[in-house]
């Protein structure tokens, strides 16, 4: 009986199935890369190499792993509140786009200007999240589909203001690039990760995911928005105001987004291009996922994510992988780690089955 | 699970083998061309192609390593990762094809002296456009777009000799504004001189403001048609595809439709059922050319580094495919002369829209 009660722990273990859709998905990988007749050992070990094999790649892929992070952070937040975050691409934009406008327009002192600037990103993300947040609460709009819209809203907005105002010289289609000065990144930051884009976004990413963890664990706040999350009608009963913490919920989650915006560009790309809906923001679902939504685990499922975004290039460049192949791989991992909640039912339903039997076999 | 086992264990082992194949090949020479794509992908039937042609002739004369990345997105930060990635995986000569290029180059030309750089229709300069530098391991290659625009439009003006025209563009940017300005002369320069009756108008003329969007394309292609054009000079990227797209579904169905493709000899996107291709001619830079003659002038030690070069008619750099089964014999003939007359300087085409419609 102890031995069976084991296995179902595993069978719930979020960490195990993290690291087992990780495992499965790197398998996959690797027969499609041995079928298309490349070595899958030197793929991957070029893939991880491109990631952290020196100062400067490591700089990279913390850099990339920061937008992640916080976007991972934004859909999980909304996940434990049982709402689906699928408008962090637009909240990055808005996000983005705010922080941009500071960066271009507005001149202080560096720390407080700093604050300006995160400010900013936080507001503009947490008011294109807060609108789905309302629509649901108050008229039952589904947040999926208002967050969608809500995304193509910011595509065609940032479309109109970039070439509108923040124009560069003699490009319509993206914003002039941000000042050194004027942007996350830091002399010495650069200077210490050997010229990589390494940047102020990535200390923002563990703050966040520090207090994330602390509003879901030890606040009354983080209390009710999980008992909504678990089952709505007990929280109501309960005495919980459902609509006011699926406000809160969403008006977090679009912040944590529009801090990834920030980072993203202010941090790492320094302007905007239009017609751009950052892939970012639908990666984060799988890091999220992955992280099996504890901002713990998001915080490494997002530098999991970053290594093999910033190593694929060098495994595509050492390898004959090309670089389709290379996104496919990705695709798959995250296509496995998606499907990582079914592994765990999968796991259950066989647990169980043999509990079954074992108890009609006494 | 015995046998998964087996069949994966067969496949490490032909992997292996093939890697050892890999591994022998690899120091056959000692340049290694790279190219790191722009927005769209290496089979774009446009820039990123039309280069990579070039690059992939140059292997085939003269056995080299060539490889090609695709960068994750289109900002600075995506392209010098990938400017990077060549770099550390020991590519001595990289191939930039596009603009967008220019203020990566900037900063790769100083991180990476050793590195040979070619960047296609620009030069490096920084962000803010305040300073312009070349260094002696950078070239930059313009093309003189209104020539072969004025050509193309020439072509299909001789060839069509009364009907409407039009134009659609990608985003407005100078090499897109270029195309179009040479499109207008060369039409005019046809009506004037041919006794041709082409019309155009400013309904007829406009730019859709991505090169990416597909089904934006199509429809404005089919507004077009249905207003009357006959022939649409499409020099939009991916909007183009969905321009030939919807000239094609035309086409099929018996109506005569005619779209003018763009950068490289489009003819083969625009081939219907039956075999025709809805491509009347293309206005081509000739970049594969570019890219192999800057191979070539790197293999030979004359790599011009820290030059600008522009290629025009004057140097075979742009003009209308040597093929074209949709233009009549007399008509090519007829283009060939201003083609000279272009080069002598008899011809001038210009670059500006003064006149002309946006």
């Amino acid at each position: 009986m102890s031995k069976i009660r084991r296995k179902e722990s595993l069978g719930s273990n979020t960490f195990l199935m993290a690291v087992s859709a990780v495992i499965l998905g790197l398998v996959a990988g690797a027969i499609l890369m041995a079928m298309i007749g490349s070595n899958p050992f030197s793929g991957f070990s070029y893939l991880f190499r491109g990631g952290l094999m020196n100062i400067e790649r490591i700089g990279n892929t913390m850099a990339t792993a920061t937008t992640l992070m916080l976007v991972g952070l934004s859909v999980a937040f909304a996940f434990k509140t049982g709402l689906f975050n699928i408008g962090a691409s637009g909240q990055m934009l808005v996000g983005g786009l705010c922080a941009t406008i500071v960066a271009h327009k507005v001149f202080l002192p560096r720390p407080l200007f700093l604050v300006v600037l995160i400010g900013s990103g936080l507001l503009g993300g947490a008011i294109w999240g807060v609108i789905p947040g309302i629509l649901k609460a108050r008229f039952n709009v589904h947040e999926v589909v208002a967050t969608i819209m809500m995304n193509w809203i910011a595509y065609w907005s940032v479309y109109y203001f970039v070439p509108a105002y923040l124009k560069g010289p003699s490009l319509e289609t993206e914003s002039a690039s941000i000042a050194i000065t004027q942007s996350l990144r830091a002399p010495w930051l650069t200077k210490l990760f050997h010229g990589s884009y390494m940047n102020l976004g990535f200390f923002i990413a563990i703050v966040c995911v520090i207090l994330v963890k602390f509003i879901l664990d030890k606040t009354t706040l983080g209390f009710g928005l999980k008992a909504v999350g678990f089952n709505r009608h007990c929280a109501e009963y309960a005495g919980i105001r459902v609509n006011r913490n699926v406000v809160i919920s969403m008006m977090i989650a679009g912040a944590l987004a529009g801090l990834a915006g920030l980072t993203f560009y202010t941090g790492y790309s320094r302007n905007m291009q239009i017609g751009v809906l950052p892939s970012q923001g639908f990666d984060g679902i799988a890091v999220a996922l992955l992280g099996a939504s504890n901002p713990i685990g998001v915080f490494f499922s997002s530098l999991f994510f970053g290594i093999l975004q910033s190593g694929k290039g060098f495994m595509n460049a050492m390898t004959s992988v090309p670089p389709e192949i290379a996104d496919t791989i990705i695709a798959t991992i995250i296509y496995f780690t998606a499907t990582s909640v079914l592994f765990g039912r999968i796991w259950e339903s066989i647990f169980k089955r043999r509990r079954k039997s074992a108890k009609e076999e006494q | 699970m015995k046998k998964l086992f087996a069949v994966l264990c067969v496949l490490l082992a032909l992997s292996f083998s093939l890697f050892a194949q890999g591994t022998k090949e690899a120091g056959k020479s000692a340049l290694r061309v790279g190219m790191v794509t722009d927005a769209g992908t290496i089979d774009d039937k446009s820039f990123n192609q039309g280069t990579w042609e070039g690059i992939v002739r140059a292997q085939k004369d003269f056995n080299l390593d060539v490889k090609y990345l695709k960068p994750q997105g289109t900002t600075e930060a995506d392209y010098l990762k990938e400017i990077g990635n060549l770099v550390d995986a020991g590519y001595t000569m990289i191939i930039c094809p596009g603009f967008k290029f220019e203020t990566a180059l900037f900063e790769a030309q100083d991180k990476y002296p050793n590195t040979k750089f070619v960047i296609l229709d620009g030069e490096p300069h920084s962000a803010d456009y305040s300073v312009f530098r070349i260094e002696k391991n950078v070239v930059g290659l313009y093309w003189a777009e209104h020539q072969s625009g004025f050509l193309a439009g020439l072509a299909a003006a001789l060839q069509i000799k009364d009907g409407d025209f039009g134009f659609i563009g990608g985003m407005e940017i100078p090499a897109v504004q270029k195309f179009n300005w040479g499109f207008q002369q060369g039409v005019r320069y046809a009506n004037a001189n041919y006794k041709t009756n082409i019309r155009m108008d400013q309904v007829n003329n406009l730019y859709q403001g991505t090169f990416d969007n597909i089904s934006a394309g199509q429809q404005i292609a089919a507004a077009m048609y249905d207003r009357g054009v006959d022939v649409i000079f499409a020099a939009a990227g991916g909007v183009g595809v969905g321009v030939i797209n919807e000239a094609k579904n035309r086409g099929s169905s018996g109506q005569k439709v005619w779209v003018i493709g763009v950068d490289v000899d489009q003819y083969a996107e625009g081939l219907m059922p039956n075999g025709k291709s809805i491509i009347l001619t293309s206005a081509m830079k000739y970049l594969d050319r570019a890219s192999y003659d800057m191979i070539v002038d790197e293999l030979n030690g004359r790599f011009p580094g820290g030059e600008i070069l522009h290629l025009d008619a004057t140097n075979d750099g742009v003009g209308i495919p040597v093929e074209n089964p949709n233009l009549d014999k007399s008509v090519m003939d007829e283009v060939a002369k201003v083609f000279a007359k272009l080069k002598s300087g008899e011809v001038k085409v210009a670059d500006k829209g003064d006149g002309l419609f946006k």
